[in-house]
């Protein structure tokens, strides 16, 4: 394994108390490997639930849940389940439990940890692990079956035959109750959900969203390739996190690689992590104007974003940020004059964009909308597993960059910004703030990039079966990557859970109690991707 | 008061127009902007590394020439770091949309190389 990137004496003692709690309260034998930072807990799958109240006793959260076919690595493997949680200033803790292949179940985690509901139903989707004792198992990702792929994450199809069970949407009945579908196609240029909200009046009861209409099987579609060749298509998983997602990947292959990626790599992965922040909150803060439909923002603010892409392209070729960040380092260097204009550059637009959100919070009719709406209470945010923007204006001080800093975030002081309030005023504000502080970090680094090299070969080829996750707070909050060698250097596993996706179902708490001419806005405040959530 | 309200009014207005007259004018491009891969004839030692390391498949080497699909290019650059004569780089043309498929495939025939 690596080098405990996250390391420190904190970390350490934070491993050694759960480790014990764990031996100590299972009354089973468990094995505990990996480094410091990062626990794998060989649990028996009884024991799941039990195992993750033990750790939750430490204040962990929920990270991600997920299904494994280890019939790749060995033919006479077993399927397994593994749910990661992350202990506050301790380390990331993964809980694997086997599963066997002729009855593919485990008790549900969702009734303890209901942050794992849509983690649970995935698994049961693409594996037909069944979690049993959860609330809510209806299809989520796999819309109909796909004929003869019944669970097509499986390295060996099913023989027996498999009954996919109905999808029916959630509704609420009453007198004066009624149904309102939304969708899946908008009119926008947004990305397919479909919404069904129950409501009476203008008053909405429930919504019920039904998203992975864009599930391209990426998970799937990166098993058996190099990690070069899987590089570009994680990258794209969605078109806005891209530097996100290649940074998450790119150290998760490091990690298993023990790779050290060059001091100019790092921070430059940094700078560029920013400009992926600045643009997307300086988009998302025009497109809750364009919520309720305030078009003075939403105009002066894209042509602010639009700047900031022709920054982007300037500086590396690509509006998006695509194709610079690789296992290793950096792909291309980023070139000293053009770091220097991009500086003057960020600095003009932060100047500007500051004055239009000034305009914007003077504007009464335009704040009216947005105080007191979609309101997340920081309990809620919790219990549901709300990550970035979305947890930060709920009070809750989630960042990765500073709670588990790495590739250069550990030499920067970042504050955290947090609002109280959970509506969209407070999200409002903390995309505000973060963009600021986010163009000074990148004029900063813009000039103080160290010399030397950009990338550096794979120190070692990635021992199959190892596997390791890695984090990367994101504009839209923590996306993490978990990933698994094979042979040769290849994927064997890959598992994205993106902060949009952990951010979803938190959207659709939001809604409850608003007025359905409401739901866009609160919709807008998280801006979430859709694309990264269905893969 | 009023006067603060005008003012707010007028602010709109002060703004410049920042949309170009496209395609009358040229589309904007950087320097450093990555477009459709172009391969150089004369350096081609048609070894293949950039057909296998394209990710999606783009690239073919066929009927006496090397043809890339922009229809499956995701401009991702590993054709060019594949290529040890340097004979790829990614250019400056991104206007690349067709009436047909077949209008997407570009090939740059290798024949008549000096």
């Amino acid at each position: 394994m690596a080098e405990p990137e996250i390391g420190g004496s904190g970390h350490a003692g934070g491993a050694a108390a759960v480790c014990a709690a764990l031996k100590e309260r299972l009354g089973h034998p468990v094995t505990v490997s990996g480094p410091a930072d990062e626990l794998l807990v060989a649990i028996p799958r009884d024991e799941l639930p039990h195992a993750v109240e033990v750790v939750t006793e430490f204040g962990a959260l929920h990270v991600m849940f997920l299904g494994l076919d280890l019939r790749g690595l060995d033919p006479a493997g077993d399927l397994a389940v593994e749910e990661v949680l992350a202990v506050p200033d301790g380390p990331v803790v993964r809980l694997r439990a086997s599963v066997a292949v002729d009855q593919p179940s485990h008790r549900s985690i969702t009734p303890l940890l209901p942050a794992a509901q849509w983690d649970e139903r995935e698994a049961h989707d693409l594996f037909g692990i069944v979690p049993t004792g959860h609330p809510d198992l209806r299809p989520l990702v796999l819309h109909a079956p796909i004929p003869g792929l019944p669970h097509p994450l499986l390295k060996v199809p099913p023989s027996g035959e498999t009954t996919p069970s109905p999808f029916r949407s959630f509704a609420a009945h009453g007198e004066g109750v009624y149904e309102l579908p939304v969708g899946p196609i908008h009119a926008g240029i947004i990305e397919p959900g479909h919404f069904r909200f129950s409501a009476v009046g203008e008053s909405i009861l429930h919504l019920d969203a039904r998203l992975f209409y864009t599930h391209r099987g990426i998970e799937k579609l990166v098993e058996g390739r190099t990690f070069d060749r899987a590089l570009p298509i994680v990258e794209r998983s969605c078109g806005v996190c891209t530097v996100t997602h290649a940074t998450a990947f790119s150290r998760a292959v490091e990690r298993l690689t023990r790779t050290v990626v060059p001091p100019r790599a790092r921070l430059a992965r940094v700078l560029l992590a920013e400009m992926e922040r600045l643009y997307n909150h300086v988009s998302d803060l025009g497109n809750i104007c364009a919520g309720v439909g305030f078009h003075y923002g939403t105009s002066r603010l894209g042509w602010q974003k639009e700047r900031l892409l022709r920054c982007n392209e300037a500086l590396t070729g690509h509006r998006y940020l695509t194709g610079i960040v690789t296992p290793g380092g950096l792909r291309i260097d980023l070139d000293p004059a053009r770091l220097a204009s991009l500086a003057a550059s960020v600095r003009e637009i932060d100047h500007d964009v500051r004055a239009i959100v000034r305009r914007l919070v003077r504007s009464d009719g335009f704040m009216n909308r947005l105080h007191g709406t979609g309101v997340v209470s920081a309990a809620k945010a919790r219990r549901m597993g709300a990550v970035g923007v979305g947890a930060r204006a709920s009070g809750l001080a989630f960042d990765l960059r500073v709670d588990r800093p790495a590739d250069g975030y550990e030499e920067l002081a970042i504050p955290i910004v947090t609002q109280s309030s959970g509506d969209v005023a407070a999200r409002f504000h903390v995309r505000a703030q973060e963009a600021a502080i986010s163009a000074g970090i990148v004029r900063d680094l813009a000039g103080r990039l160290p010399a030397g090299a950009v990338r550096v070969p794979l120190a070692a080829e990635a021992e199959p079966g190892a596997s390791t996750l890695t984090g990367v707070e994101g504009p839209r909050g923590a996306s993490w990557i978990w990933l698994m060698a094979g042979a040769d250097g290849r994927v064997e596993r890959l598992h994205l859970r993106s902060a949009s996706f952990a951010n979803w179902p938190v959207v659709a708490a939001a809604v409850p109690g608003n007025l359905v001419p409401d739901f866009p806005v609160i919709n807008k405040s998280f801006e979430l991707c859709y694309a990264c959530t269905d893969r | 008061m009023p006067l603060d309200v005008v003012r707010r009014l007028l602010t709109p207005l002060r703004e410049p127009i920042v949309t170009s007259r496209y395609p009358d004018a040229q589309p904007l491009l950087q320097e450093a902007t990555r477009g459709l891969p172009e391969v150089d004839p004369a350096r081609c030692e048609r070894d293949g590394a950039c057909v296998t390391a394209c990710p999606t498949r783009a690239i073919e080497l066929r009927d006496g020439g090397w043809s890339i699909d922009a229809g499956r290019c995701v401009f991702c650059g590993l054709c060019a770091d594949a290529c040890r004569p340097e004979a790829i780089r990614l250019g400056q043309r991104v206007e690349l949309a067709g009436t047909e498929r077949a209008a997407l495939v570009q090939l740059t025939s290798l024949d008549n190389r000096p």
